[in-house]
Formats: structure tokens, C-alpha cells, sequence
């Protein structure tokens, strides 16, 4: 069960990336449909959380407990972090913080399939 | 990852900055922590990436702020830390039992630790100057 929600969310937050990278070359300022996209992928990672958290309680017992819980806290709270630094502004660079958030939160969703 | 309100490409990098304090920092106290005696120089080369994440973090505020001296240091001392680490952990793997930050240039971040600082570097100097005040 986690390995399919992991590679949504993986595939999720490439789609939020490439879109917010497109924003970014366009220099346009950053559309209210990217931020609704960038929040529905912090939903998705919540339900990658609790999914990571369920398999816990299924036996699964990963080699460094302290590494999977830091990257299921992490996948969770990087988007709302960054949409928060930037809540003010819409300008083309803003995009490119929920890019570099979407990323990075792909790259978690990766790892912790990789760690546990 | 509170930023600065005018807008710019130093916002993208405040928050790969961020990333990275929460990346190297984490990992660091991790491996410190748990298993220190294992790869102690290693554990302790994270902790110093993390550290110069957190002052590259408030350098490039302060620049984006119109301050560009510490960043103008802090940008190179990490340029100089990830070349330095890399190099030693490619030529001396020995004294590197465990993985850093910066080994290898970063390869396990995808090589973002030798890119970030030299984007940094390209900002700083391309950024426009500040307007002089007039008296």
C-alpha cells in the first residue's frame, strides 16, 4: 500500500513542479490554480503519512525509526511552509518556491520508500 | 522560511537553503546521536554543511535586504567547504567510512550542495545595486 501512494505522490509533485518551472520561464505571476495544486499535494503527502504511519503498526520496522519519521514529518509540512513564506507575494519568483518545495517533497515521497 | 518582501530569484534560493538546513541538520544530529563512532569526521563535516546552510540562509536575506558583505564571505566559505570535503572524500575515502553532505560534491543530494553555492554566487554579483540615497 505505501509504494503505490508514494509514486503518486512522486508523480503529483513532478506535475506541480514542471507547472510551477513553467510559471517561473513565463514570468507570470503566480496563478491561484497552482497554489490549489501545491495544497492538494500537501493532501496527498498527509495521506502518504498516515499510510507510512499504518504500516508501522503492520510490522513494518524500518533500519533508522528516527530517518522514516523525519522524512513522513518533513513531506507534510515543507509545502505549507513554503506557500506561508510567500503568502504575500505573487510574483514569477514565488513559483519557483512551490517548485523547489514540490521537488523536494517528491524526493522525500522517494526516500521514504527507500528507507523503510 | 520566513523571507524578505521584495520578490526575486534569492526567494528560490532561501528555500533551497531551508531544505537543506532541514536535510543536513537533521541527518547530522541523527547520525551523531545514534552512531557517532562510526564515521565521527563524517558526522561532524554534516553538522558544519548544516551550520553554514543556516548562515548562507540569513547572508542571502541580509543581501536581499541590500547587506551583501556576509553573504559576499559565507558564499565562498561553502563554495570552498563542498570543493575541499569532495575532493578529500574522493582521494582519501578512508577517512570517510560514512557518506557527508558534501561527498562526492554532493552526489547524494543530486549535486545541489556545489550547485547552490554558485547560484548564490551568480545572484549576488548580477543582483541590481542598491539605489543610493540622496541628501
Amino acid at each position: 500500500m505505501l509504494d503505490p501512494v508514494a509514486w503518486i505522490v512522486t508523480g503529483y509533485a513532478v506535475l506541480v513542479t514542471v507547472a510551477a518551472v513553467v510559471g517561473v520561464a513565463l514570468r507570470a505571476p503566480r496563478p491561484r490554480w497552482l497554489d490549489q495544486l501545491a495544497w492538494m499535494l500537501t493532501v496527498l503527502a498527509v495521506v502518504l503519512a498516515l499510510v507510512a504511519l499504518a504500516a508501522l503498526s503492520e510490522g513494518t520496522r524500518p533500519e533508522s525509526m528516527s530517518t522514516y519519521l523525519g522524512y513522513v514529518g518533513a513531506a507534510v509540512v515543507m509545502m505549507p511552509l513554503a506557500l506561508t513564506s510567500i503568502r504575500e507575494d505573487r510574483g514569477p519568483w514565488s513559483s519557483g518556491v512551490v517548485a523547489a518545495a514540490a521537488l523536494a517533497t517528491g524526493v522525500v515521497a522517494v526516500r521514504i520508500m527507500m528507507v523503510r | 522560511m520566513k523571507h524578505t518582501t521584495s520578490t526575486g530569484p534569492h526567494l528560490v534560493l532561501l528555500t533551497v537553503y531551508a531544505i537543506f538546513v532541514l536535510a543536513a541538520g537533521a541527518r547530522s544530529l541523527v547520525q551523531i546521536a545514534t552512531r557517532f563512532g562510526d564515521a565521527p569526521l563524517a558526522y561532524v563535516l554534516s553538522l558544519v554543511a548544516a551550520a553554514t546552510y543556516v548562515a548562507g540562509w540569513f547572508a542571502i536575506r541580509r543581501a536581499a535586504a541590500g547587506s551583501p558583505a556576509f553573504a559576499g564571505v559565507m558564499l565562498w566559505v561553502e563554495l570552498a567547504g563542498v570543493v575541499v570535503v569532495g575532493t578529500l572524500s574522493l582521494v582519501e575515502p578512508d577517512w570517510f567510512p560514512d557518506a557527508t553532505v558534501w561527498s562526492d560534491y554532493g552526489r547524494g543530494y543530486g549535486w545541489v550542495p556545489a550547485i547552490l553555492p554558485v547560484a548564490g554566487l551568480i545572484w549576488l554579483y548580477r543582483r541590481p545595486a542598491e539605489p543610493r540615497s540622496q541628501t
